[in-house]
């Protein structure tokens, strides 16, 4: 009996091996994943496509990502956005939407997310990396170039006034991932795009499991502050003042400016995750609720209800909307009031 | 004794599936290479069991990587910020990304995320 009984456990053992190397063995072949890298929009972009089996997709979508980087550049000078800037007028339809969509969440967010902050930035060096903490009046003489009301679109043409300018950086990505999920979604294939730190889940995983999703903590660029499952199609954003930034004096500037300042954001936060359906929601909602502050973030949260959230606080602390509360894999969060 | 016998076996398999399982959730196997892209384009595969130093130039500065006991840490760097010199000795994903120099590592088969919001 013990003899049987110990044979019979060697076979399973040795069927469960076998078993376990298949996938292996089958290699990326079978699961049809291709890779690819690119620079695009001043970041690295990521691609992880599941099925794209003789690449058509992947080539659509870096003609795609090189072609939105042509369009939205706001310092090449062969851009629509570029030439929207220096002309004050364009019928082009990219930037049309993305400045309605740019209103509209400010709108929402009390002015939080502004896109015509350009000239602020300049000042203060984030285009050209010569950094520097620009003086109050400065910034004040500013003024008369900025601001959301100074965008007027009518008669399928957006103007702006000269010496405004916009910068659509705080969108373009998102928008892009929300193109590129379309294409991948009419190809019938999955994956997972990361367009310079935004995330876009794109249907289910080959072996039917969850994606499973780090975001990074501020504090150690190797690290994940949580790791989350996403089921199905999701874009995350990330907006926080640790990517691009610069020191005097001990303290950091961001690139993310206030609207009501336009000087970098000074809050107790390091970072704002949204995780939303559409990629250019999460993209304009993030550096809102970057720009707003937690506790302003959360009530706009219960006031829209139509995006997931998590804010991380420069004391270490980490905040999420109740929803993800099942999603969390790892990592220490408290939960916000519904 | 027969269904004695039968309980034992499929427990036995029940607990040899069990940490199959798990064996496969929490497998974080460190990476055998890593590749090096600059301004998007993958400019080194390297090989973390041979020690060296390289130097990644790209069209905004560059970036000092070395290889030591299967494990690679950017040890200079000319960016300002110097947030990849802050990631330590790894073999595993996250990757490294250096934005102000266009530079990023990578590890393969080397992560437990699928992906990572920055």
């Amino acid at each position: 009996m013990c003899k049987r009984y110990w044979s019979l456990l060697l076979a399973l053992v040795l069927l469960l091996s076998a078993c376990d190397l298949l996938p292996d063995l089958m290699g990326g072949a079978s699961r049809g994943i291709s890779e690819t890298s690119i620079w695009a929009m001043d970041t690295q972009m990521d691609l992880q496509l599941y099925g794209d089996t003789d690449g058509a997709v992947m080539t659509e979508l870096t003609s795609l990502l090189n072609a939105l980087d042509r369009e939205l550049s706001v310092t090449s000078d062969g851009s629509a956005l570029y030439a929207l800037n220096e002309g004050g007028e364009t019928d082009n339809e990219t930037i049309l939407k993305l400045a309605s969509k740019a209103k509209d969440v400010s709108a929402l967010s009390g002015g939080a997310l502004d896109i015509t902050l350009y000239p602020a930035s300049l000042a203060w060096g984030f285009t050209t990396h010569n950094y520097r903490v620009v003086p109050a009046e400065e910034l004040e003489a500013l003024r008369d170039k900025v601001g959301m009301e100074k965008i007027t679109i009518s008669d399928g043409k957006l103007r702006i006034p000269a010496g405004t300018m916009l910068d659509l950086g705080a969108l373009a990505k998102g928008y892009a991932a929300d193109c590129c999920r379309a294409k991948m979604e009419a190809a019938g294939i999955s994956g997972i795009l990361s367009l310079g730190g935004n995330l876009q889940t794109v249907g289910t995983k080959p072996d039917g499991e969850d994606w499973i999703v780090g975001l990074q903590d501020p504090e150690n660029p190797a690290g994940f502050c949580l790791t989350l499952k996403f089921p199905g199609s999701k874009a995350a954003v990330s907006s926080g003042d640790y990517q691009r930034f610069f020191q005097r004096d001990e303290i950091r500037y961001c690139h993310i400016l206030d609207p009501k300042t336009l000087a970098p954001v000074q809050g107790s936060l390091r970072a704002v995750t949204v995780i939303a359906d559409e990629g250019l929601y999460a993209d304009a909602l993030s550096t809102a609720l970057f720009v707003m502050g937690r506790e302003a973030g959360e009530a706009f949260w219960r006031q829209q209800g139509d995006f997931q959230a998590v804010w991380i606080e420069a004391d270490g602390r980490v905040f999420v909307t109740p929803e993800l509360k099942s999603r969390v894999l790892e990592g220490s969060f408290e939960v916000i009031d519904p | 004794m027969k269904t004695r016998s039968w309980g034992l076996l499929l427990g036995t398999v029940f607990l040899i599936l069990a940490a199959l399982a798990l064996g496969q959730r929490l497998s974080f196997s460190p990476a055998a290479t890593a590749q090096v892209y600059a301004d998007g384009r993958l400019v080194r595969t390297l090989d973390l069991s041979a020690e060296g130093e390289y130097r990644i130039e790209s069209a905004e500065g560059w970036n000092l990587l070395t290889v030591r006991d299967g494990r690679l840490t950017v040890t200079a760097a000319s960016c300002p910020n110097g947030d990849c010199l802050r990631c330590g000795a790894k073999n595993t994903n996250p990757p490294i990304v250096c934005l102000p120099n266009r530079v990023s590592v990578q590890f393969s088969d080397g992560g437990t995320v699928d992906g990572v919001v920055r």
